[in-house]
């Protein structure tokens, strides 16, 4: 594990000199979130989205230096190369929502003391159902992403990134479409209601998967790679 | 002696290079410079030393496999490549504790020693260091846990004659420490090697062309200076490579005291490691 902290560690430091930038997000996400009370489900989504993305820079961080070839001189090898890199991640973009949810209440409290007019209340619930949906979508994002940063690099693993969600966004639709042509739309109901039931444990189930395999993925594209 | 690194074999396939069949070894107490053009396979050689890309044949490293014991080895080495480290982004301080979790034996006492003695500051992103401000961090980080062996690729590339000379003297003195350590240095500045290297290993595309030691080099080899017919009487056995110029031709002898006795020559000049590496790369044979 001492192997793996150093190269979490080595991480953290690089985006250390985020930490101008996150402020500023955060006193801008505040100023949008009191114009616009709309905006206030969305701080855990922004919030986990955000973080992931910076997680992901951490790639760029280590092209520049040609990190990866120093990196497996010392004692480490790729798979523990690859284990950390998910580790630091999947942290980052998870206490990102975590913040997002807490911070949700307290600029709600902030707003209602300078807009009391116009009181807002926190809907829990929501508010859960937001966090939830930042942490699979950044899971999403960050599952494609880092396999194909392994196999382009981060420059050109972007780009094939945004085409792979877009095929996936093709898939998806296609399905939908599907779904209703085949008359299935009488069962949305029934759909409805089972993920009401059993949608959190659903997303938690497909985020951990979609990590998994992405994980499999990565060791296979890297473990290959001179 | 014991050899602290033992190549055998060694081959690497990449679409237009290759290496083909490497073998040399360092011997404890000894530095080795490994020597040939950018592009010769240098590199290549140390990676597929240190496992970092898959490679063909037996590669022994402190007496072990470095494909089986890879994390233990890299325990006992200090490496250094030229143009690749952890981060721009971090000061001399940080990485201490970054080390430190690498490395079972670090020892922070030493690290702070060398970047006292090397004048490096402590809260400076070395993303504004000099070039040899850099290499010298990165030596301090590669001795700073008692490594058995260096591994140093390049590490004089680019910095001034000054820095050049402090960093081999650092070499010098850890070789100096312990009988046991050793040292295999890739550079295509030979001159550097002339001073420091007990052995001479040249590469040239992806073969092992020289592997002698540096001693033998500069005291038996020599340049024969003579004119063509004078060339023409020399037998092809009895040189390496010539290279003909406009009013003379220029021969690579092994023995040169060999040589003075079976033929009439008497011009016979001290090569340098840079005229050797040239003969064997760019002479001809007839």
């Amino acid at each position: 594990m001492s192997v793996k902290k150093g190269l979490i560690k080595k991480d953290l430091y690089n985006l250390s000199s985020y930490k101008t930038s996150l402020i500023i997000v955060f006193i801008c996400m505040c100023i949008l979130g009191t114009s616009n009370s709309t905006m206030m489900n969305y701080i855990p989504i922004i919030m986990a989205t955000m973080s992931g993305m910076i997680a992901l820079s951490t790639f760029s961080y280590d092209e520049i230096a040609k990190s990866n070839t120093y990196v497996l001189t010392l004692p480490t090898n790729k798979k523990e190369v690859i284990i950390s890199k998910y580790i630091l991640v999947i942290s980052i973009s998870l206490v990102g929502a975590i913040i997002g949810f807490l911070i949700t209440p307290i600029i709600i409290q902030v707003m209602n003391a300078i807009k009391q007019e116009n009181l807002l209340s926190v809907d829990w619930n929501d508010l859960l159902i937001t966090t939830l949906g930042g942490i699979f979508g950044i899971a999403l994002i960050e599952s494609i992403q880092i396999p194909s940063i392994y196999k382009w690099g981060p420059e050109k693993g972007r780009i094939q990134m945004f085409i792979l969600i877009f095929i996936l966004i093709l898939i998806i639709a296609g399905a939908a479409y599907l779904f209703i042509q085949a008359g299935f739309s009488e069962y949305l109901n029934a759909i409805e209601t089972f993920l009401q039931s059993f949608g959190i444990p659903l997303l938690l189930i497909v985020t951990i998967t979609l990590y998994y395999i992405s994980y499999k993925v990565s060791c296979r594209i890297y473990l290959k790679q001179d | 002696m014991k050899n602290s690194i033992e190549i055998k074999n060694v081959s690497k396939k990449y679409p237009g290079f290759a290496l083909k069949n490497i073998n040399f070894c360092v011997p404890e107490g000894t530095i080795v410079g490994l020597i040939g053009e950018n592009g010769a396979g240098k590199t290549t050689t140390i990676k597929a030393l240190l496992n970092i890309i898959s490679s063909l044949g037996d590669i022994q490293v402190l007496g072990k496999n470095i494909r089986k014991h890879e994390k233990e080895i890299k325990q006992d080495i200090g490496v250094v490549l030229d143009n690749s480290f952890l981060s721009e982004y971090l000061t001399t301080k940080k990485l201490n504790t970054i080390m430190k979790d690498f490395y079972n034996n670090w020892d922070e006492k030493k690290y702070m020693y060398y970047i006292k003695e090397f004048q490096l500051p402590e809260n400076q992103l070395i993303k504004e260091f000099s070039s040899g401000m850099k290499m010298k961090l990165k030596i301090a980080i590669a001795i700073s846990h008692h490594p058995k062996l260096l591994i140093l690729d390049e590490p004089t590339s680019g910095l001034d004659p000054i820095v050049r000379n402090e960093i081999l003297e650092i070499f010098r003195k850890y070789i100096e420490e312990d009988e046991t350590r050793a040292i295999l240095i890739s550079s295509h500045i030979t001159s550097d090697l002339e001073h420091i290297s007990d052995y001479i290993v040249l590469i040239d595309k992806g073969e092992i062309k020289l592997d002698k030691a540096t001693t033998e080099l500069l005291e038996n080899y020599g340049i024969v200076k003579c004119s063509k017919e004078d060339f023409e009487k020399i037998k092809i056995e009895d040189y390496i490579s010539y290279r003909a110029g406009k009013y003379q031709y220029e021969v690579l002898v092994a023995d040169k005291y060999e040589f003075r006795r079976k033929y009439d020559i008497s011009v016979i000049d001290r090569p340098t490691i840079e005229d050797i590496m040239l003969f064997y790369i760019k002479g001809g044979k007839a």
